[in-house]
């Protein structure tokens, strides 16, 4: 949302400053968007507008009874809660590592696939095939054939090294989900960075092999910031996903300490057993509002550290 | 222009995506309308393999009879209730038959969201009322009220391994204390071979469910009572709640399963079939699988009453259960349908066409169901300890002190139990997979139940 506005918003200003005789003009070619506009405020805009009134209320299903008004007192408790506190930590913890691991990893493979060999094709499509599952089939997986204590692989090889087995799932929630997590979405944001490697301009490159720098020299010079708005559209979109990750949670530990992330708590709250609307309706704003703060400190932060870098 | 037309484009995409979610949703609902003569009914089930049966036998053993056409929805067991409680409890219109448990059908009763099934089941002579077995009966009623009827039910008891007890040097009395179990545990515990089997995946009706037994036998309770039944105090900061928590993960700390924080029924099924653990205590209807005619334990188990501590009897007692929502207008079909899934009658057509043969027909409602000669012989080695632990399962006084919510051994029969059992289960369980002490979460788990009632 607030990155479209921000987008767009100066480009408008400049188009009527520009050219001020054009307004009607651009509102007639908006004209045709307009019922799609509609459409997405009805669905998205309007149940918003209703979770903030349920967010104000005691409504709770089970058992029933009659809902009333209570202010602000479910955000009032929710600051004391120390449950949603520790939700909140791992879906800091679950969003912050893959989105980098992913990065990082999805970066490597990026310059790897960058270069022509054979079969590059095929190699490419089966290291974007982990982001084609779907997530709770990932989740199995990785539950049952990876980390499993008896069956898993990951266990087979350690206990062929001699060590005894460990129970990674039970014993290590959150580091579990966010390797899972990062083998998810490396191929996602190899897909962007190759995008980014592929639209680098060759005359640039080949001036820097005739002023003989050298291959990591180029990378860090050249390649690096002109990844730069593609690493951010990638660490934005992967945040954005991965704040509300709850699928590989529900089948892998199915919550508890370490691994109940802030959605997951919510459908606790909610439909999972505590039944208690107005309060989850409370949590979801308030992951609504924070992930539009840290979505945009994110971007903030991060183009004005490359920046930096790209200056000196 | 070029880019007007990709942004015309999008939303023409969005438009004709919302359209055909739209198309969709409205489909769904007015399938509930049959062709056939007899009208059709909407049914969730859990997914057990009975239930799987009774969806397999339906066509023909009932719809070619009533013309009723029978819509499953086939449901794993957490999402079964979050469906009925949302349709049934929260006034949905979704189905007009819904299994639901021991746990919430006498809570759905009291508030008025069930049809009160005894005056459709006194009038039907084929349903056989008083053939149901009484402590289940009472465990699915309110005020002598039935607001739902049972399909399949459970106790819960002590399997164990007759050889490797034997190979030990152990014996296993008839009526075992804890201690005695632990100690034969510690005995037949080995390298390949674990003492004990027990539940310690989260949920309430997972580790929840064999915890309470252990919890009620050792003095604790999840809440005390106040005179009029309803919840009084939190008590999970008590001391007989921690030691009942301490013996409970120290047993299978020393000599309980593998990866036990990940285990429940089906895990512990595995590996008992498997011969990686020596005992293992669970619900009844185990029993019918391990002395299975594919099973490779067949005759070799010995069954024992639910261990004891301070009570005389430990056992739990549950029941899937089929009931009507007040909010249908098929309440005549739907009880067509559930005098036959739940009556005599299917039991015995069930039998011979059923794949796990007769020891697999839903044990446990009925007390003619242990007069059929056919079933006698296959659950011979389990169906009187079945029928024992069904009878002393103490529904009415599971404890050593009062407390709310009664009926009920392995819950507590208020609707907050369920959000309390689960995350208090994920504490237990962090302390079994050894991530939390013992401390750290009867303190978060007492700060979760004092939330309810008073507290």
């Amino acid at each position: 949302m607030t990155a479209t506005e921000s987008v767009t918003a100066p480009s408008v200003k400049r188009s009527r400053n520009l050219l001020p005789n054009r307004s009607s003009d651009a509102w007639r070619r908006r004209l045709p968007l307009l019922p799609a506009l509609l459409f997405t405020i009805v669905l998205t805009q309007v149940p918003f507008v209703m979770s903030i009134w349920y967010s104000l209320t005691d409504w709770k299903v089970v058992p029933p009874g009659p809902s009333k008004f209570v202010g602000l007192d479910n955000y009032v408790d929710l600051v004391k809660d120390n449950f949603f506190r520790d939700a909140v930590w791992v879906s800091v913890q679950l969003t912050v590592f893959p989105v980098l691991g992913a990065i990082a990893l999805g970066t490597a493979f990026a310059v790897l696939l960058d270069r022509k060999f054979f079969g590059q094709g095929a190699v490419r499509t089966l290291i974007i095939t982990p982001f084609l599952l779907m997530p709770v089939v990932v989740g199995l997986i990785w539950k049952n054939q990876m980390f499993h204590g008896l069956y898993g692989v990951i266990n087979w090889v350690i206990e062929q090294l001699g060590f005894s087995s460990v129970e990674f799932v039970s014993r290590y929630p959150t580091l579990s989900i966010g390797l899972v997590l990062i083998w998810q979405w490396t191929p996602f944001m190899m897909l962007i960075m190759l995008a980014g490697l592929q639209s680098q301009p060759s005359d640039v490159l080949e001036a820097a092999k005739v002023d003989g720098t050298t291959p990591w020299g180029t990378f860090r010079q050249l390649t690096i910031p002109h990844l730069r708005p593609y690493m951010e559209l990638g660490i934005l979109l992967g945040t954005i996903y991965l704040i509300q990750v709850y699928d590989q949670i529900a089948v892998m530990t199915g919550g508890g300490p370490g691994s109940t992330n802030v959605p997951y708590f919510v459908f606790q709250r909610s439909i999972g057993g505590g039944w208690e609307f107005g309060q989850a309706s409370s949590y979801s704003i308030v992951v609504v509002i924070a992930s539009i703060v840290i979505a945009t400190i994110a971007l903030r932060v991060l183009s004005n550290l490359l920046k930096g870098e790209e200056a000196a | 222009m070029r880019g007007a037309l990709r942004h015309g484009w999008v939303a023409a995409m969005l438009v004709l995506g919302g359209v055909v979610a739209v198309g969709c949703g409205g489909g769904d609902s007015d399938s509930s309308d049959g062709e056939s003569g007899g009208g059709s009914i909407n049914v969730a089930i859990v997914d057990n393999p009975q239930m799987k049966d009774i969806a397999d036998l339906t066509p023909e053993l009932f719809t070619k009879e009533s013309g009723i056409k029978v819509n499953y929805t086939v449901l794993d067991e957490g999402t079964l209730r979050q469906v009925t409680t949302r349709d049934v409890a929260a006034g949905g219109r979704q189905f007009d038959v819904a299994m639901i448990g021991m746990y919430e059908a006498p809570q759905f009763g009291q508030n008025g969201s069930l049809v009160d099934l005894t005056p459709f089941a006194s009038k039907d002579a084929a349903y056989a009322l008083d053939d149901i077995i009484p402590s289940v009966r009472t465990g699915l009623s309110v005020d002598d009220k039935l607001y739902a009827s049972p399909f399949y039910a459970e106790s819960s008891f002590l399997m164990y391994r007759k050889d490797l007890l034997k190979k030990a040097g152990v014996e296993m009395p008839a009526q075992p204390t804890w201690q005695q179990v632990a100690d034969i545990a510690a005995k037949v515990d080995s390298s390949d071979t674990a003492g004990i089997c027990l539940r310690g995946k989260p949920g309430w009706g997972d580790l929840g469910a064999a915890f309470t037994t252990v919890l009620n036998t050792f003095g604790g309770t999840w809440w005390s009572a106040n005179d009029d039944g309803t919840v009084g105090q939190a008590q999970v900061n008590q001391p007989e709640f921690k030691q009942a928590l301490e013996f409970y993960t120290g047993l299978i700390a020393s000599a309980g399963e593998d990866d036990a924080a990940n285990a429940s029924f089906n895990e512990c099924l595995a590996q008992y079939r498997d011969g990686k653990v020596a005992m293992w205590y669970d619900a009844t209807v185990a029993a019918g699988l391990l002395e299975a005619s594919d099973s490779p334990v067949k005759g070799k188990n010995g069954y024992a009453a639910a261990p004891v501590v301070e009570t005389d009897a430990s056992g739990w007692l549950w029941a899937w259960a089929l009931a009507i929502p007040v909010t249908t207008e098929k309440q005549d079909l739907a009880w067509k349908y559930i005098s036959w899934a739940t009556g005599p009658e299917y039991l015995k057509e069930a039998g011979p066409r059923v794949e796990g043969g007769w020891a697999a027909i839903p044990p446990g409602t009925r007390e003619s169901t242990y007069e059929i000669p056919e079933y006698k012989k296959a659950a011979a080695a389990f169906a009187d300890p079945t029928l024992d632990a069904m009878a002393s399962a103490p529904i009415d006084n599971p404890g050593t002190t009062p407390r709310p919510g009664l009926p009920g051994v392995q819950f507590v029969g208020i609707p907050e139990f369920q959000d309390v059992g689960n995350q208090c289960t994920q504490q237990f369980s962090a302390v079994i997979a050894k991530r939390t002490s013992i401390d750290a979460a009867l303190a978060a788990c007492q700060q979760v139940a004092a939330g309810v009632g008073g507290g």
